[in-house]
């Protein structure tokens, strides 16, 4: 163990290979987070608040230096129907997309995915003038 | 080639072919208005890349400000693009609608899965 210790401490790249197994508390919410029941090997986000932190610049290289929040932005749909979560950085403005994980909160995904319909942007008026224009009234 | 000199103005899609009329000329837009994707001419190093900035989602910065996330088909790499006053708000709705009309979970049971991973939460 004390070779791994070892090894995960000066191997700029060890998470590039390696699961990481810690536990931790999510820095935004406080939720006590587990590495088990993600459906992954690599943790990224918490799964209660679903926010992130800025460590990595390349997926698990540990690089980075912001250490900024992450905050999720919204979802997308990946080419093979999965989820994911899209982030950006509160400090640096950095964007990054992640799969979600099996135990995210659904309903705060289906927050995120439901903000744009809740919007001032649609007017509702604007919808109306498209039915009525077509019809040529 | 020379079409392209002629109407310099006019600005075209690349990825879908739109064009536009002549009264919205002005300087060319960071995206395309009607099919909402841009070229992805550098990356974030300052290297070239020439890939389609694909919209794949939209996020709501404020009330008033949408922002169009794009992602780079050869790449990967994602980007913000703020929403334009001519942007067709139908693409922008059908992008947004995507992750709605294929949940990872059942949405009929949203509330039971919340409480199994012990998070709160209930629908009104």
């Amino acid at each position: 163990m004390n070779r791994e210790n070892k090894k995960r401490k000066y191997d700029k790249r060890y998470f590039k290979t390696h699961p990481c197994t810690d536990s931790f508390t999510c820095k935004v919410c406080g939720w006590p987070v587990v590495s088990a029941g993600a459906g992954s090997n690599h943790r990224n986000h918490c799964p209660n608040c679903l926010y992130s932190i800025h460590l990595d610049n390349e997926p698990g290289d540990r690089s980075s230096d912001c250490h900024g929040r992450m905050e999720p932005i919204g979802v997308w749909v990946r080419k093979n129907g999965e989820w994911a979560v899209i982030h950006r950085c509160t400090r640096c403005g950095k964007v990054a997309s992640n799969r979600v994980a099996a135990d995210d909160n659904p309903m705060k995904l289906m927050g995120l995915a439901m903000r744009p319909f809740g919007s001032r942007m649609i007017a509702r008026a604007d919808i109306k003038e498209l039915t009525r224009s077509m019809e040529g009234a | 080639m020379k079409d392209d000199k002629d109407n310099k103005k006019e600005f075209r899609c690349m990825n879908c072919g739109w064009v536009s009329s002549e009264d919205m000329a002005g300087e060319e837009p960071e995206h395309c208005p009607n099919c909402l994707a841009g070229i992805h001419r550098e990356d974030e190093q300052g290297y070239e890349c020439g890939g389609i900035l694909e919209p794949v989602g939209v996020w709501v910065k404020s009330d008033d400000e949408w922002v169009i996330i794009q992602r780079c088909s050869l790449c990967g790499e994602m980007h913000l693009a703020p929403v334009a006053e001519q942007d067709s708000i139908i693409k922008l709705l059908s992008i947004a609608s995507k992750p709605l009309s294929a949940p990872p979970f059942p949405i009929d049971r949203l509330e039971e899965l919340t409480k199994i991973m012990g998070g709160r939460g209930n629908i009104k």
